[in-house]
């Protein structure tokens, strides 16, 4: 008895001397593995990481804020208001809207959410080259991918806020990158896409079944966006030949029903060059997992109110109403006007709808965006963050008017400049009208209304401040000046950064 | 053999514990008596315990001057002849008062021994050991069972309310089930500060309602660092020991204990009525251009008082528990059962507010060694605790103010009815549900009868008896706890000791809804049954060497160890919708015809990643004479929720201790009274482990997707990225405590005084690091953070006798400064709570306690518009430009000359300064009573129960009491819908006196003669009558001033809370 139980516990001392050692107390997660080059080492991983940069994409619209791209840059220009419950409902587009946004009152997820994209695509970057079983083509074609999705996301930030950190390597400590001015930003973006498009490792126009995934026309229409807005001459010879690469290609070309455009049918049609995602079918979002795929909540936001009788849309909570100015740029016979902006007196002289208007109501709704009748159908989290709406981000009839604006920019062909401007007036049921640089900034006007496009052309051309003015749309009180360009940085950033981030004179 | 077993039991006289002396001690006195030779009166006696009247076996008697002695048998018997009529009887046995008896003439003597427990040979239970109080160098409390059956707490967490110093207990709720938050000297991490439970050796984490209160022995509360630095790594938030009972080597013991209690609602919260609801009303929609609301607001009467409907009169909480223990000297056991069921005061008579409990205990010792023959490998004890418990909860949303069935009760107006029975409320009914997505109301769930809807403009807040009414779900679990030591006594007195533990847990949550419509944002639109369920496995492996030794006057202790401990699990999640049929009794996933594809059934699940843990230790103790105490103690812990870079840290402390009585220069000139004094001080470093684990590497993240393919093409990607950035630094929050403490005793132990102050220091505390976000992902943790408290406790205890009469009071207090000194943030501060639109109500700062309620100060309200106008800043504008007469006023703490956010400021906090504790006991022959009462003083609340961003939602009585006009009022501004002024923004017109002093319990009991229960085999019966909660002293008007905490960092928030009940109590204890 007595030897057992000696023997007994000297056996279980000496296994436990044994067990007590770091190989004891070094554990193994019960379902990830580490997140580093051990595995980012196969296609399949690196696919998965590549997928992982395009998610934030589809956060603006709602990730505990509603930063929407097309909504916050409408709402700089003339043409849209904030609208909803009244001035504190989400506060910061109203102050945006107003320009007079706070460092604690500015989109700043929409700074999150970028850089979380950024980080995501340098991973991509960092570990691309560890894939055993991808060829060197498969490894060009992830590799521009992933640099042009982070310079999609850098020129966000650019355009935003301007002077940012910048970095290509994701941060090791202390976690601090140095901010850089607006001009050097601008060449590193400028630079990034250069290199990725000159590669010409991406398709022209996806095939089917990868829709939303970068391409050739993506990246030739995002330099053009970028070095347009820079103004930089020396890129514009570039930037209009890469214009002519996506016309030349034939593989995108205008669609005859302007209309059409808007409906779900209309997503990734030929006109369409990039779209952020939204699927209403195995939609997850939710208010307890905002960032779960699915479709968006953008268009229950600016859905009109207590809508009733719409035998098209559902109702919302009534943000960005359109302002009447905006509604009435267009020639009557514009075929565009009704179908970007829904009047709401005319609509319900047809078919007896109703509506409770909200704060800065204007009787003129955003229909590009507004929630279709089982515009959420098939979706498993909550109805209102679930429709299928895609965001638009670029479009065939832009890369036609970039061309137009570059060939006169560049002193090219005048004729070949009215051609396109042409093509895009014609679709719209409108005659000719002369080719000029103003010309050109009016038809990108009611081409894009809505599209988050209107307040960047305003900047880029130097009317920004005799167009944006105090009065301007009906609760506007402050003129846009110079200083109004970048944002203020967002206040949590500049305290983290313990004097390595200046704020913005805005 | 004989005269080294002498020899030997002199030497062990000291030490371990009670029952071992005994038997020793036992032996020696019949050897004594064997010896003994005498012609004298042969004289006979039984020996009863004063408390059970059960029979106490081996209790020595020993006729004083002489060797004379004997010791009673199993049924307590002695005999012994006495040489004389003027022999005195000393009946000794250890734990009980000593006591002489003159023989006289008496030939059958009836002797009863009361326990001894204030003697300063008490032993108390240190870590790995236990220890003679009178050489303890470290901050203890002792709780034993003593103590607990004078509050009979149904969870432990709840008996050391208002027992002992230096410990803040808060109840959450008065949910039944609802557990406490247990502070040790303050708070002292922003991150988790639960103590460290100690369950017989075993380290039990997950909830400690599994152990019933009455299996209790005592309880010790491990307060400075040196008493808890044995458990290095995790005491930092203190340790609370648990032993359980166990058998005594006597004749076997059976009782049975049961109550009965009935509950209710101590007291209501003042609201409006209906003729003052629809008077008010009128006010703010007259004065907002609207006219009146209601014609005559007297037709209302009282209108529908939503606090009786919701509150559940006279609910029933029951009890039972057997136990069984006895043994000889080869076997001790205690053996147990319990039952306890608690139905709510708010929702038990809806089965949504239920507590059911059975618990099962079995703890053997075995001595399976015990010779004589050789003084090596001469004694192997084997000891096993074993336990079961089964819960079963229902719980209701509590202390919110979004819909909570009791904060919808304050704040719904009293003109609806409860039920809609009329054609005007069933027209309304319909109407409401017309706009709703789901057009199907709910109905009361005892008498299904329809009820009323109160419509969109009360948002959240729905009928209460219709929250009260829709499905809820069934918490419960099963755990298993059971301990096997082994000790070996290998020469002399070194032990070993090895004990292997083990908790194993089940549990899980199962429940269904159904389609209804209860308003707005209260509705579900479709049926669906879930289930989770969990499983836990936790492992310690402890091999313990102690040995002890007295050398003259030079005694040591010595304590090394091993420790090693595995915790595993593994959980499963189902969701599937349509259920058949709305049957709650087939509430089950496969009673549903959900589709997969359809996104209807839902699951999730995964294995816990294991958490290891590997621990050595040391201590060793030492003192002189009982005068100067050493005690240092070292413990190095690794744990795998740390990188290679911090694995392991080591935790150091020491204490020394002074028994100033005892020096011979004190003792000769020392006065008669003064019995003892010792003083204190020990230093200690603590850790604190309790963070999730894998942060201190990045892994992968799975379901980062998007959706690539157009229309009908479009499939979700998966996307993984790695969850956050790796901080491969991280290491233990550490705690460095410094105590100073000073014990007395008087008059001979009947009054006993021990003070302590202590400083205490949480570094790096762990939390996110502060850096940018651009990082672009989660961000790391770090140790970043500083928190300081400082704290006095006082404890006191006094016990006399006159003639029947006994009694003791007891009184303990803790006085707390909590600061924060690093938050380790860049702004210094982060803001915690907020409640409905008034926003941001909490928050931590640098330099202030944590947290604190945060808001303007007020300076009354402006009696006038010339009062508005003559509040300017120093350029002459007015400080308050959208003030009126009737508006609060606003303080401009910063001085800046504008009222904005910069203004606001610390206005209150939850955490008293003072918590205090006293109870009373007395007995006259066989009655007894016993009071507790606890309190707090300098604690505040925040009364957040108004629903300020809602127009129609009734109002507390203070209101009633508005400003109307010059000089009406200077507290409470004047009602109105458009409030420019904002005058309900945070400020100190929410903040109220929390301070209060509660009896917290009270019983009175009866116990019948022994000579009349003997017949009955029983022998001992006492009857007693208890109340809980009856007396409350207070001056916050809301349900209850035991609010608590409703989250890990907020303290004091009332938003509707749900209020512990006034108990009243029957019950009786049997002993067999």
């Amino acid at each position: 008895m007595i030897k057992l139980t000696i023997i007994s516990c000297i056996a279980l001392s000496a296994l436990c001397l044994n067990s007590c050692t770091n190989d004891y107390l070094t554990v193994n997660s019960a379902s990830s593995l580490l997140a580093d080059g051990s595995y980012y080492n196969s296609k399949t991983h690196l696919t998965e990481a590549l997928v992982a940069s395009y998610d934030p994409l589809k956060w603006f619209d709602y990730f505990y804020s509603y930063e929407s791209l097309p909504l916050v840059a409408d709402l700089m220009s003339e043409d849209v208001m904030a609208g909803g419950g009244g001035e504190t409902d989400c506060l910061y587009l109203h102050k945006i809207s107003n320009f007079s946004a706070l460092p604690t009152s500015v989109c700043n997820q929409t700074w999150s959410i970028c850089y979380s994209g950024i980080n995501r695509s340098n991973i991509v970057l960092q570990y691309i080259n560890n894939a055993a079983d991808m060829t060197e083509a498969e490894k060009a074609e992830y590799t521009a991918e992933a640099t042009v999705m982070r310079a999609w996301y850098y020129t966000t930030l650019w355009k935003y806020w301007g002077n940012i950190p910048y970095f290509e390597k994701n941060l090791t400590y202390p976690y601090i990158s140095p901010q850089i001015g607006h001009d050097a930003v601008y060449d590193k973006i400028a630079a990034s896409l250069e290199s990725s498009i000159n590669a010409n490792v991406l398709p022209m126009k996806s095939t089917a079944g990868n829709e939303g995934h970068v391409t050739q026309a993506m990246a030739e229409m995002l330099y053009a966006d970028v070095v347009m807005y820079q103004k930089d001459a020396t890129r514009y010879p570039t930037a209009l030949k890469y214009m002519k690469d996506i016309i030349g290609s034939t593989k995108y070309d205008l669609v005859s029903d302007y209309a059409s455009l808007w409906e779900s049918t209309g997503e990734w049609c030929k006109e369409s060059i990039f779209e952020i995602n939204y699927t209403a079918k195995n939609g997850g979002r939710a208010w307890d997992a905002p960032i779960a795929t699915g479709g968006s909540v953008y268009p229950k936001f600016i859905g009109i109110n207590g809508l009733s009788g719409s035998p098209e849309f559902n109702g919302g909570w009534g943000f960005e109403p359109v302002c009447a100015s905006a509604y009435k740029m267009f020639d009557s016979n514009d075929k565009r006007r009704d179908a970007s902006i829904l009047n709401f007196a005319a609509y319900s002289a047809t078919n007896g709808a109703t509506y409770s208007p909200r704060y800065e109501d204007t009787g003129y709704f955003m229909r590009k965006y507004l929630p279709r009748l089982d515009g959420n159908s098939g979706c498993t989290g909550s109805g209102d963050m679930n429709y299928n709406n895609n965001v638009r981000l670029y479009r065939y009839s832009e890369t036609l008017l970039n061309a137009a604006e570059l060939l006169l920019a560049t002193g090219g062909s005048n004729t070949e400049a009215q051609g396109y401007l042409d093509k895009v007036r014609i679709r719209a049921g409108l005659a000719s009208v002369t080719v000029s640089v103003d010309n050109i900034l009016n038809e990108r006007h009611k081409e894009f209304v809505g599209e988050g496009k209107r307040y960047w052309d305003l900047v880029r051309s130097g009317k920004a401040a005799t167009i944006l003015v105090a009065g301007s749309t009906t609760t506007r009180s402050a003129n846009w000046t110079e200083s109004k360009k970048y944002l203020p940085i967002p206040q949590g950033e500049i305290d983290a950064a313990q004097g390595t981030l200046t704020q913005n004179n805005y | 053999m004989n005269k080294k077993s002498r020899q030997r039991c002199k030497s062990l006289n000291l030490h371990l514990n009670k029952l071992f002396i005994s038997l020793i001690c036992t032996a020696t006195l019949l050897i004594l008596s064997t010896a003994s030779v005498s012609a004298a009166t042969p004289i006979k006696g039984t020996i009863t315990d004063e408390k059970t009247g059960t029979a106490l076996t081996g209790v020595g008697v020993l006729v004083e001057g002489t060797t004379i002695g004997t010791t009673t048998d199993n049924d307590g018997h002695f005999t012994i002849n006495v040489p004389s009529e003027n022999s005195v009887l000393v009946i000794s046995y250890i734990g009980y008062t000593k006591q002489k008896i003159k023989v006289g003439r008496q030939t059958n003597l009836k002797i009863v021994l009361s326990e001894d427990s204030r003697s300063l040979d008490e032993v108390i239970v240190v870590g790995y050991g236990t220890q003679k109080k009178s050489v303890v160098t470290a901050s203890i409390s002792r709780v034993t069972s003593e103590d607990l059956n004078r509050v009979a707490p149904v969870r432990i967490d709840d008996a050391l309310k208002g027992i002992t110093s230096g410990v803040t207990v808060t109840t959450a709720s008065g949910q039944p089930g609802a557990g406490s938050q247990i502070r040790i000297r303050g708070i002292g991490t922003i991150n988790n500060s639960d103590p460290l439970y100690i369950v017989d050796g075993m380290p039990i984490d997950g909830g400690i309602d599994y152990l019933n209160p009455r299996d209790i022995q005592s309880v010790e509360v491990l307060k400075d660092a040196a008493s808890g630095a044995i458990y290095g790594a995790r005491a930092a938030n203190g340790v609370v020991l648990v032993t359980t009972k166990s058998g005594k080597s006597e004749k076997m013991r059976v009782s049975y204990d049961y109550s009965y209690g009935v509950q209710n609602a101590w007291k209501q919260r003042s609201v409006l009525n209906g003729t003052q609801y629809a008077i008010m009303m009128n006010e703010a929609s007259i004065a907002a251009g609207k006219g009146a609301m209601y014609s005559d607001p007297y037709s209302f009467g009282t209108g529908t008082n939503w606090q009786n409907e919701v509150l559940n009169s006279n609910a029933p909480k029951e009890q039972h528990q057997l136990s069984i223990s006895g043994g000889n000297d080869k076997i001790s056991y205690y053996i147990s059962g319990g039952y306890y069921s608690q139905d709510g005061i708010v929702g038990g008579n809806f089965n949504r507010s239920n507590y059911k409990r059975y618990t099962l205990r079995s703890n053997t010792d075995y001595v399976l060694l015990d010779t004589k023959e050789r003084n090596f490998l001469n004694k192997l004890v084997f000891t096993q605790n074993i336990s079961f418990a089964n819960i079963k909860s229902t719980g209701i949303s509590t202390n919110s103010e979004y819909g909570s069935p009791l904060g919808s009760a304050l704040v719904m107006t009293p003109l609806m009815d409860v039920y809609a029975d009329t054609d005007a409320e069933i027209k309304n009914v319909n109407n409401i549900l017309g706009n709703a997505s789901v057009k199907i109301p709910v109905s009361d769930y005892r008498n299904k009868k329809l009820l009323n809807m109160a419509g969109d403009s009360f948002n959240e807040i729905t009928n209460p008896i219709g929250q009260l009414s829709i499905p809820g779900s069934i918490g419960s679990s099963n755990k298993f706890v059971a301990n096997f030591s082994a000790e070996l006594t290998l020469i002399d007195n070194l032990k070993l000791k090895s004990s292997f533990g083990n908790d194993i847990a089940f549990w899980e949550n199962n429940g269904y809804n159904i389609p209804y419509y209860l308003g707005k944002s209260s509705y579900n639109e479709r049926s669906y049954v879930y289930s989770s369920m969990n499983r836990s496995w936790v492992w310690q492996l402890e091999n313990t060497l102690s040995y002890d030794k007295k050398i003259d006057k030079h005694s040591f202790s010595v304590v090394l160890g091993q420790s090693a401990k595995k915790t595993t699990g593994r959980y499963l999640w189902g969701q599937r919708y349509l259920m058949i049929s709305e049957d709650a009794s087939k509430a089950n996933i496969d009673f549903t015809t959900g589709i997969a594809s359809k996104g209807e059934q839902l699951v999730s699940g995964s294995a816990y990643s294991p958490a290891t843990m590997a621990s050595y230790f040391g201590r060793i103790s030492y003192n002189f004479d009982e005068r100067y105490m050493l005690q240092a103690t070292v413990r190095r812990d690794g744990s795998s929720n740390f990188g290679t870079n911090n694995k392991w840290a080591t935790f150091p402390s020491v204490s020394l201790g002074w028994n100033i009585t005892n020096e011979s220069f004190i003792n000769d000139r020392k006065p008669e009274w003064l019995t003892n004094t010792k003083l204190r001080v020990s230093w200690g470093k603590n850790g604190n482990s309790t963070m999730s684990a894998f942060r201190y590497v990045a892994l992968t993240s799975t379901g980062n997707n998007y959706a690539f393919g157009a229309g009908e093409n479009t499939i979700i990607n998966n996307g993984t990225k790695p969850n956050g950035i790796a901080n491969p630094d991280l290491k233990w929050e550490e705690s460095e405590q410094t105590d100073l403490g000073l014990d007395f005793a008087l008059f001979a132990n009947a009054l006993t005084f021990t003070v302590d102050y202590y400083v205490k220091n949480t570094n790096g505390m762990l939390m996110e690091m502060p850096i940018n976000s651009y990082v672009g992902d989660a961000k790391p943790w770090g140790n970043v953070g500083t928190m300081e408290n400082k704290g006095l406790e006082f404890e006191t205890t006094y016990r006399f006798k006159t003639g029947n009469w006994n009694f003791r009071v007891g009184a303990n207090a803790s006085f707390l400064q909590n600061k924060t000194i690093n938050l380790g943030n860049s702004t210094g501060f982060a803001n915690y709570d907020s409640y409905a639109s008034v926003g941001t109500i909490s928050r931590a700062q640098n330099g202030i306690c944590f947290p604190f309620f945060y808001g303007y100060k007020t300076a009354g309200i402006f009696q006038n518009a010339a009062e508005v106008n003559a509040y300017k800043n120093a350029n002459g504008d007015l400080i308050q430009p959208k003030a009126q007469a009737g508006d609060v006023k606003f303080v401009d703490t910063n001085n800046d000359g504008v009222i904005n956010d910069d203004d606001r400021t610390k206005i209150g906090k939850g955490m008293p300064d003072w918590t205090y504790g006293f109870n009373f006991s007395a007995s006259y022959k066989n009655f007894d009573m016993n009071m507790v009462f606890q309190g707090t003083i300098g604690n505040d609340i925040y009364d957040a129960t108004r629903r300020v961003d809602l127009q129609y939602v009734n109002l507390p009585a203070y209101m009633w009491g508005r400003w109307t006009g010059e000089g009406t009022s200077n507290t409470t501004p004047r009602f109105t819908w458009t409030d420019d002024n904002k005058n309900w923004q945070s400020s100190d017109l929410y903040v109220k006196d929390g301070s209060y002093l509660r009896l917290k319990n009270i019983q009175i009991g009866y116990t019948f003669p022994h000579n009349l229960t003997r017949k009955a085999l029983i022998s001992s019966l006492r009857l007693y009558v208890a109340a809980e909660n009856l007396l409350t002293f207070t001056k916050y008007e809301g349900f209850d001033p035991e609010i608590g905490t409703s989250g890990g960092t907020s303290i004091g928030i009332d938003r509707g809370c749900y209020p512990q009940a006034r108990t009243y109590t029957f019950g009786l204890n049997l002993n067999f």
